[in-house]
């Protein structure tokens, strides 16, 4: 059967349909988020999902929410471009994000997170140390309020082969000195190697080294020049570290380690699991954890992290304030520790399930304290730029493109023109 | 009185109507079009305009006030050395890429041209490299180029030669333009074969017959014939290399220092960190060397139709 449509009576159907679809409320996908009001959409690395689903089930049998994971990038300044992209166009598919500090430094100027301090309850907030506790006001508030909890306490630990050095180096000196006497360049053997490579990580071992010489990278001062300057030496003078570090990443860093080609080397936690889970290299010899060698300033690391922050335009903003009051509780906290070492912190809490476990982090961890090894981490209130600014600066000079004193002056005037 | 009757609903209707025939079916037309031409001009002339007006602006959304500067932007990307360093590679990259892909396009659509046994499998297996992703590309080049681990740098290293390619800033650079070289050439090369058989038999076998060898008959026959489309793809080639973020990010990050940074990766960059306003800036910047190539290559082109 036909039906005779005249172009009269299709355009009036369709001005219609194009009118009623105009004027009723089209599922637009930001509405989509606001109606799903009994789940919660929890953004954080795929990592960490296997351990937040060991702990939901109670959380879902109590408020009756349904937790949804998605995703998240492991990279700072590309979970920053990703966020942030929704919620400059003023929407946010996600209830609860894990941030990195320079992400939250950011979102809490703009607007784009929810403060907390009524959410979380002082018990929780107690469980901190209170050298942690001093550093909220700075990378997780904004004008006295709290923005993100961190879940995360991420030092760069010296990670080293004691199976086959026995003893690490422990000050610079003997850096240089055993380096030079395990290298061997020729079958690609080296003392020590990093992940410099340009895009937010050349900043972070430049700022590891100048925790050692009491410098700040974001100062670009005398301690800053003296890290630069080690730093040259170790690729270019003592020839202890690959030439191709300025060009690595952090899985080529832990491939070379995990090779038998690297003695000893500044990584974060995660490279605890990661040794872990290569059982068939891995033994607790080739992951020995020791203090940083000391330089000019003595021993030293700095720290940072992750946390949960709750968008501004979070869909069920109910939902996820249960559920970070949840996950960061005393309870759940050391639960999610034990599940992944990510999630380990010097929160009472946690250190005290995990006392005597054997956990090498959590060792580690007081070993580091105890030593007065932990430094905060360089503060700078455009934290993600004046990151990309250290890169550019120091590459310049690590790549021979410019002296030291040319690639401070270069880092000076990048550092005040996000200033101006 | 039937028939006036007719007639009379006739004259009625069309002293209602005031538009003809043909004028309503333009109507109809434009408003059938509408939707789609509205939803194009929202996607494409909306942004357009946005980012024009946003590149006088100072705004990250994390640093108030959003407020006009003027040519603010303009003169800090003029004074910016890592901007500057970045158009330097970018047309570096898209001029030096773009050249060799037309040699060696040239080059091997007239072997994939040529009568040979398995021709046909050799023309598929010229589109591998092409039909590749290029992040897994520069991914896969990049561990090539590795200085522990890499095949290039093993076998250079063989013949006495240590060179860490990645972490100098010339051999970085050249190696992302091998990459892309390798990368583009056979799509160069396929356009390039479509123009070849288009070439008639009949012109070579003449020039045989006046003695002409197989260079002069390259030289005077076949080269003229395809120049037209070889500049057409060229400017294709250059425009849309001109983009070009993904090789450099996942081979280089942009560096050594930003030896290898492109236009693009700056965009982003600043689009990373908040800074709309300047990462708009640059995109016009962008937009008008893009429109500089264009207007060059449509030039060129209308000299090379003029010359033929």
């Amino acid at each position: 059967m036909s039906v005779k449509v005249s172009r009269r009576e299709f355009l009036k159907t369709s001005g219609l349909a194009a009118a009623a679809v105009a004027t009723s409320k089209f599922p637009m996908p930001g509405i989509i988020h606001r109606r799903q009001l009994n789940t919660v959409v929890l953004k954080i690395q795929s990592f960490a999902h296997d351990a937040i689903k060991a702990v939901l089930p109670d959380f879902e049998a109590a408020t009756g929410l349904t937790v949804q994971l998605e995703p998240g990038l492991s990279s700072g300044p590309e979970h920053m471009q990703e966020v942030s992209t929704a919620y400059a166009a003023g929407d946010s598919p996600w209830d609860v994000v894990s941030d990195p500090d320079e992400g939250t430094v950011a979102f809490a100027r703009a607007g784009w997170l929810m403060p907390l301090d009524d959410v979380i309850p002082q018990e929780t907030l107690d469980d901190f140390p209170q050298g942690m506790r001093d550093a909220f006001p700075i990378w997780h508030g904004f004008e006295g309020a709290l923005y993100r909890v961190p879940h995360e306490f991420a030092v760069g630990y010296f990670f080293y082969r004691k199976d086959l050095l026995g003893e690490p180096p422990k000050t610079w000196e003997e850096v240089a000195e055993i380096g030079m006497q395990v290298t061997d360049a020729a079958n690609g053997v080296w003392a020590t190697t990093d992940a410099i490579i340009r895009g937010g990580l050349t900043w972070v071992y430049v700022a590891y080294l100048a925790s050692q010489t009491g410098g700040n990278v974001f100062e670009m001062d005398a301690g800053t020049a003296h890290a630069a300057h080690f730093l040259y030496d170790m690729l270019n003078v003592y020839k202890i570290m690959p030439p191709d570090a300025l060009n690595m990443n952090y899985d080529q860093q832990n491939q070379l380690y995990m090779s038998d080609k690297v003695m000893f080397m500044r990584q974060w936690p995660f490279f605890q699991s990661v040794a872990e889970g290569n059982t068939e290299w891995f033994s607790p010899e080739k992951v020995a954890i020791a203090l940083p060698p000391a330089g000019p300033a003595g021993t030293g690391s700095w720290w940072g992290g992750w946390g949960f922050s709750v968008p501004a335009l979070a869909p069920n903003p109910d939902g996820a304030k249960e559920l970070i009051k949840f996950l960061t509780s005393n309870e759940v906290a050391p639960k999610l520790a034990q599940g992944q070492s990510w999630f380990i912190m010097p929160r009472t809490s946690i250190l005290n399930a995990m006392a005597g476990t054997g956990n090498p982090i959590v060792d580690a961890m007081g070993l580091y304290a105890e030593n007065n090894v932990i430094k905060p981490r360089p503060f700078h209130a455009r934290a993600a730029e004046a990151q990309y600014a250290v890169d550019d600066a120091m590459l310049q000079y690590l790549t021979k493109q410019a002296t030291l004193q040319e690639a401070l002056a270069f880092g000076k005037q990048l550092l005040a023109d996000l200033s101006a | 009185m039937v028939a006036n009757a007719e007639n009379s609903r006739t004259v009625t209707r069309v002293k209602t109507s005031r538009l003809s025939l043909n004028q309503r079916r333009y109507v109809a037309a434009a408003l059938l079009l509408a939707p789609v031409i509205l939803l194009r001009l929202f996607t494409t002339l909306y942004p357009f305009v946005q980012t024009i007006f946003l590149s006088f602006e100072k705004y990250n959304p994390a640093f108030p006030p959003r407020q006009y500067v003027g040519l603010g932007n303009f003169e800090k990307i003029a004074s910016d050395i890592v901007v500057r360093s970045s158009v330097e590679f970018t047309l570096i990259f898209v001029f030096g890429s773009t050249l060799f892909q037309l040699i060696f396009g040239i080059m091997v659509a007239s072997l994939l041209n040529s009568r040979f046994r398995l021709r046909n499998l050799a023309r598929t297996i010229n589109l591998i490299p092409w039909a590749i992703p290029m992040v897994v590309a520069a991914v896969g080049w990049r561990w090539l180029f590795d200085g522990t681990y890499g095949w290039i740098t093993d076998l250079l290293h063989r013949l006495g030669i240590d060179y860490s390619w990645l972490i100098d800033p010339v051999g970085a650079r050249i190696a992302i333009l091998i990459v892309s070289v390798w990368k583009s050439t056979p799509f160069v090369a396929i356009s390039i074969l479509a123009g070849l058989q288009g070439v008639s038999e009949e012109l070579y076998e003449a020039a045989r017959v006046d003695g002409a060898n197989a260079w002069q008959s390259f030289w005077s026959i076949t080269l003229p014939l395809i120049m037209p489309l070889t500049v057409t793809i060229g400017m294709f080639m250059l425009v849309w290399q001109l983009a070009v973020f993904d090789l450099p990010y996942a081979m280089t990050s942009g560096g050594p220092g930003f030896a290898t940074s492109v236009l693009a990766y700056q965009i982003q960059q600043q689009v990373a960190t908040l800074n709309y306003g300047y990462a708009s800036a640059l995109s016009v910047v962008m937009f008008l060397i893009v429109g500089l190539i264009g207007i060059i290559g449509v030039v060129a082109f209308r000299r090379v139709q003029v010359a033929l």
